[in-house]
């Protein structure tokens, strides 16, 4: 099964207003919707995994972190992320990280990772 | 004819994998058609052959979709029962057949407790007859009809139907029915592929699930007797072989034990140098292989390392003949059994040497010859398997990690030159024969090669950097042979992949390597490239040795003026300005007249020249304030005289461009030009965000230089105040300016709140709004700046309020900006909302429409400006008085959103705004709660009053906790739009 933590993502959620949208106006069912969020979980996962090779380096400083039904969380203090050129500093970044590689067919992806700042 | 069967099938697939829709056919105009009589018609057997003919055959759209949507009906209708049995009498098309088939496992799946106990017995040898009979027939039809059988087992066994699978492979045996032995094995062996199949995609309760798991794994005594006994048989014919092997992965990712699969999977390496069964081998030792289960049976595992190095020889004949499947499929084995158990492999010290072999072989695959992608795919695949192994080996504890480093560490060492080699470029005449496509895989592929070496130095540490450096040094100072530049640019690859994100200080090989790049004859774009990005990738060393600057600077001074290196080498001193600005004033007027010179050639796209003038912000920071004068003066004087030429033409579209252009070089050098931290250089980025620190004497260089541009921005901006990009692009040069500046921008206020409000009041813009909420932030509550700001903001919010009055749905931009500065106001300044001349009413029913507004930011920021007011009633009694008189149709107009008129994802907004309003006016909430729940069908027609007084209770009772509240109003919004209790809304994740 895919991971499903990239349903919190611009897409993801957008996707979800527009089921929840069917759904109330009765034009899907809910166990369709269903069935297009997984889809959704499957073709996203695939498509970060081989299809995207931007690389951003951070440093920051570890604030907490735990590793539980493998999936590792990291909280970070004062981070700096670099892209080629830019540079932008957060106060404090939540790291949410899954094991990309027991993904079925899926050679290249190391791990999967979201990023957000945190409140 | 076949591209047509599969073409039907995929579309008779689209059918049965849809849901049930609601209402079926429009009235057509057509009276021959079926779709003419919607309530006459009945699910008849000719009706599902006609409605059939017009799915396939109607050449009109519209028709398609109709037949289609009553097809779905049909499927699940109790007449299906009867109708598919006669869809599937021989006489008919196997299209038709094959929807009778899939109705049939529709209703089996689906519909299970329509069936009365009884009559399982009879649909089950229903079910076998027709498979006996399709087994000569066609295909598509058999699967599905297997498909249905399976389904029927699954539903029954283990209680009702408790050897489902002898009993399977009993009837097959049998004799009879007219039907070869061949196809009957066939069938069967289909028959038992898809039951797994079928378990794995069915939807049954967990319960019911671990259940049949276990029935279905005792089943396997008697499925794998029956393959291996096929697979041995010396004259089984090939699809016999091809089937056993499908079916031995479809059981095998069932966890079935891999002790008892292991003579099956050794058979499957004896298939696979037959290539018609190659394929189905590989699939199926790997799936054997890759279960998660398997790692249990070690003793398993080492017999088949021995029978995985044997098809070495088959790899390498592979290879040499170019056949990259054979070779593709051979590296998955190799890789599938060190990647999932190189950890039980390598404590099995006993056998080390046989698990060094394989290690070896997976180098093979990692070096195959030719370049990745156009000669070879299969080098790839074998990169996570370096990491898995390095993490075995590194989490052993540490007397028994060094015994394995000193086996591993030469053989990293030999993945680091493979890796390097694969990572060349190829001869520049065959790279400009690769497609783009080709061109942007292969990048990717460096990517993933760069990784892998950043991983590697973990275990390598500095001794991969020095190894690095003596190969360099050894090509580059080998007089007798010339050295590719391909060679060259890998290995300064591999040295960039390690130091962009390792701290690389301890390591002594770099003054040598900066010497070594010196020497290199660059002849070379790409190799050029590598170089600037090795350069940039030392940046916080050079930092740390500044000495060194004076030999790269020139180097990069050069590149800066090569377009074709126009990224690597504005982005390399980018890096280079950011980290090392104060050991660079010495070079700083040298590197404003080479910036000059390129800016006005024009040597760079707007972007890097974006970047350039952010590194010269850095340069220049780091100056005495007349250095920086002087500099800027040079700096910007030619785009001052431009700008003013370009102020007086009459606008057009391409002056546009220019003028937003030189608005962006200034934003962008003023974003990184911050004099302030030349006075804690040290302190890291702990600034707070508003400063107290006294500020160094006389005006700030970028004041000076914004005073002095000020009129003739005010020129521009009079010629071209209606259009939005150019007023975003002089915003931004003072919102950068702000940022950087903080309260050095004081100088500025009066006059800038003068001309925004100007601005604002000619053409209103959302970006004219954002600089008055950070103007607000930073001067709102400093006496001597109050009333400019006051005055500003009073006059932002009249102007707002009259676009509300004209309809303020064609700026969700405009409303979103004027919401945050209202919430902002709010925090900072309340005394604001004491003023009479602002209408407090106003803002409040404008906040009121802007929260049914369909934009989720707009509402996100309508919603803080509730949450942000609410507190207030306390304190401003004009906000009090609002509140109370009004405060109601808040309330109307949150339930309403939660009761499905906004996203679901507001949601956690919204009910910050019910926690604010249960806080701060407890007392009226009451009052009100109970006011508006009274309607009949608010704010849905799908809750009940007593689910709406729950909820009114629940409410209430929540006044500290406001993770409940969210709870409790997410609980609520699910009821509201029929959701609740639904898996899809169990899984949504916001």
């Amino acid at each position: 099964m895919a991971y499903q933590l990239y349903r919190n993502t611009t897409l993801g959620n957008s996707l979800q207003e527009s089921l929840d949208e069917l759904i109330q106006t009765q034009q899907i069912t809910p166990q369709l919707a269903l069935q297009v969020l997984l889809q959704f979980d499957k073709a996203i996962n695939t498509a970060l995994a081989n299809r995207v090779r931007n690389r951003v380096n951070f440093k920051g400083s570890l604030n907490t972190y735990r590793f539980c039904d493998n999936v590792w969380t990291f909280v970070l203090n004062d981070v700096e992320f670099r892209e080629v050129t830019d540079l932008v500093k957060v106060d404090k970044v939540k790291i949410v990280a899954c094991d990309g590689k027991n993904q079925v067919n899926d050679y290249f992806s190391h791990s999967s990772l979201i990023i957000r700042p945190s409140q | 004819m076949h591209n047509n069967n599969l073409k039907l099938h995929l579309q008779y697939s689209t059918i049965v994998t849809c849901n049930k829709q609601p209402a079926g056919w429009a009235n057509m105009e057509t009276s021959g058609r079926i779709a003419t009589t919607p309530d006459a018609l009945d699910f008849t057997v000719e009706n599902v052959e006609k409605g059939l003919h017009q799915l396939y055959y109607d050449p009109n759209i519209e028709n398609k979709n109709l037949a289609q949507k009553w097809l779905m009906q049909a499927q699940v209708s109790p007449q299906a029962w009867q109708f598919c049995w006669a869809l599937l009498s021989p006489d008919k098309v196997p299209e038709i057949q094959y929807f009778g088939a899939s109705a049939l496992h529709t209703k089996i799946s689906r519909y299970w407790s329509d069936i009365p106990s009884d009559q399982y017995e009879t649909l089950k040898t229903q079910l076998f007859s027709q498979i006996a009979c399709f087994s000569s027939g066609s295909k598509m039809v058999l699967t599905r009809l297997c498909v249905a059988l399976a389904s029927l087992a699954l539903n029954t066994m283990p209680e009702v139907w408790p050897g489902a699978v002898p009993e399977m492979v009993r009837v097959f045996q049998e004799e009879g029915g007219g039907v070869d032995g061949r196809a009957r094995c066939l069938a069967l062996l289909e028959l038992l592929t898809v039951l797994p199949e079928e378990f794995q995609t069915s939807r049954m309760p967990q319960y019911r699930k671990g259940q049949v798991r276990g029935a279905l794994g005792r089943e396997w005594g008697s499925v794998c007797p029956l393959l291996q006994q096929l697979l041995r048989q010396g004259d089984s014919p090939g699809a016999v072989k091809a089937r056993v092997l499908r079916c031995l992965s479809s059981w095998v990712l069932l966890d079935v034990p891999l002790s008892e699969s292991e003579g099956l999977v050794e058979d499957c390496f004896t298939a696979l140098p037959d290539p018609e069964l190659f394929d189905t081998a590989v699939e199926a030792i790997v799936n054997a292989i890759s279960q998660p289960d398997s790692q249990r049976y070690v003793n398993t595992l080492l017999k088949l390392v021995p029978q995985v190095l044997s098809l070495q020889e088959q790899l390498r004949e592979a290879v040499q003949n170019g056949d990259m499947e054979t070779s593709h499929g051979i590296c998955r084995i190799a890789v599938a059994l060190g990647e999932n158990h190189s950890r039980a492999l390598l404590e099995q010290v006993a056998h080390w040497q046989g698990f060094l072999a394989l290690v070896n072989m997976i180098m093979f695959c990692t070096g195959i010859p030719g370049h990745y992608p156009v000669n070879e795919t299969t080098s790839s695949l074998t990169l996570t398997f370096w990491y898995t192994l390095q993490d075995d080996i590194m989490s052993f504890d540490c007397e028994r990690q060094a015994v394995y480093l000193q086996v591993y560490r030469p053989v990293y060492f030999q993945l680091v030159d493979v890796l390097l080699h694969k990572a060349q470029f190829p001869s520049d005449q065959e790279y400009a024969s690769w497609s783009s496509d080709e061109k942007e895989q292969f990048r990717i592929y460096r990517v993933d090669i760069s990784d892998t070496l950043m991983y590697v130095y973990e275990m390598l540490g500095a001794e991969l950097l020095s190894n690095l450096y003596e190969k360099l040094g050894r090509i580059l100072t080998n007089t007798e042979q010339a050295s590719s530049w391909q060679h060259t640019e890998a290995l300064l690859y591999g040295f960039q992949s390690i130091a962009e994100t390792i701290d690389v200080n301890y390591s002594d090989v770099i003054p040598g390597l900066i010497g070594l790049l010196l020497r290199i004859n660059i002849n070379n774009v790409q190799l050029a490239d590598t170089v600037m990005f090795t350069i940039g990738a030392l940046a916080e060393w050079l930092a740390d040795h500044p000495v060194m600057l004076s030999s790269v600077l020139p180097l990069v001074l050069q590149a800066l003026g090569n377009p074709d290196l126009s990224i690597s080498s504005v982005s390399t001193l980018k890096k280079i300005c950011r980290e090392c600005k104060y050991d660079l004033p010495p070079y700083a007027s040298n590197i404003v007249a080479v910036s000059r010179e390129v800016l006005s050639k024009q040597i760079h796209k707007t972007s890097q020249c974006m970047w350039l003038m952010q590194a010269l912000g850095f340069l220049l920071s780091a100056l005495h304030v007349e250095e920086i004068l002087r500099n800027l003066h040079s700096l910007i004087t030619p785009y001052i005289q431009q700008l003013e030429k370009l102020a007086d033409e009459t606008p057009n579209p391409s002056n546009k461009l220019a003028i937003i252009h030189i608005l962006g070089l200034l934003s962008n050098l003023f974003t990184t030009l911050d004099i302030s931290k030349q006075e804690d250089e040290s302190g890291e980025s702990t600034a707070p965000p508003v400063k107290t620190a006294p500020l160094p004497p006389g005006p700030n260089p970028v004041v000076v230089v914004l005073q002095q541009v000020f009129a003739l921005i005010q020129t521009v901006l009079s010629k071209w105040l209606n259009d939005s990009q150019v007023v975003e692009a002089v915003c931004a040069i003072f919102e950068k300016s702000v940022k950087t500046l903080l309260h050095d921008f004081a100088p500025m206020v009066s006059q800038l709140s003068e001309m925004l409000g100007q601005m604002y009041s000619t053409i209103p813009q959302a970006s004219a709004l954002d600089l008055t909420r950070q103007m607000v932030h930073i001067f709102a509550r400093e006496t001597d700046h109050f009333p400019p700001i006051k005055a500003l903001f009073e006059l932002v919010t009249s102007v707002t309020l009259s676009i509300f009055q004209q309809g303020p749905r064609d700026h969700p931009d405009i409303v979103d900006s004027f919401m945050q500065l209202q919430a902002q106001a709010l925090k900072r300044k309340p005394d604001l909302f004491l003023s009479e001349s602002l209408d407090v009413k106003a803002v409040f029913h404008c906040g009121l429409l802007s929260l049914k507004f369909p934009e989720a930011p707009t509402v996100k920021s309508t919603c803080l400006f509730f949450t942000e007011l609410l507190p207030r009633c306390s304190d401003v009694p004009p906000v009090a008085r609002v509140v109370q008189e009004n405060g109601k149709l808040l309330l109307q107009a949150v339930l309403e959103a939660i009761g499905g008129g906004s996203s679901r994802s507001l949601m956690e907004q919204f009910a910050e705004v019910l926690f604010s309003l249960n806080k701060h006016c407890f007392p009226l909430l009451t009052v009100w709660l109970k006011e508006a729940l009274q309607a009949q069908g608010f704010p849905s027609t799908r809750v009940t009053t007593e689910q709406k007084d729950t909820f009114t209770q629940q409410i209430l009772r929540e006044r500290v906790n406001k993770r409940r509240m969210k709870d409790i109003v997410k609980e609520f919004t699910l009821v509201c739009r029929g959701l609740h209790g639904t898996e899809y809304a169990a899984e949504y994740c916001l």
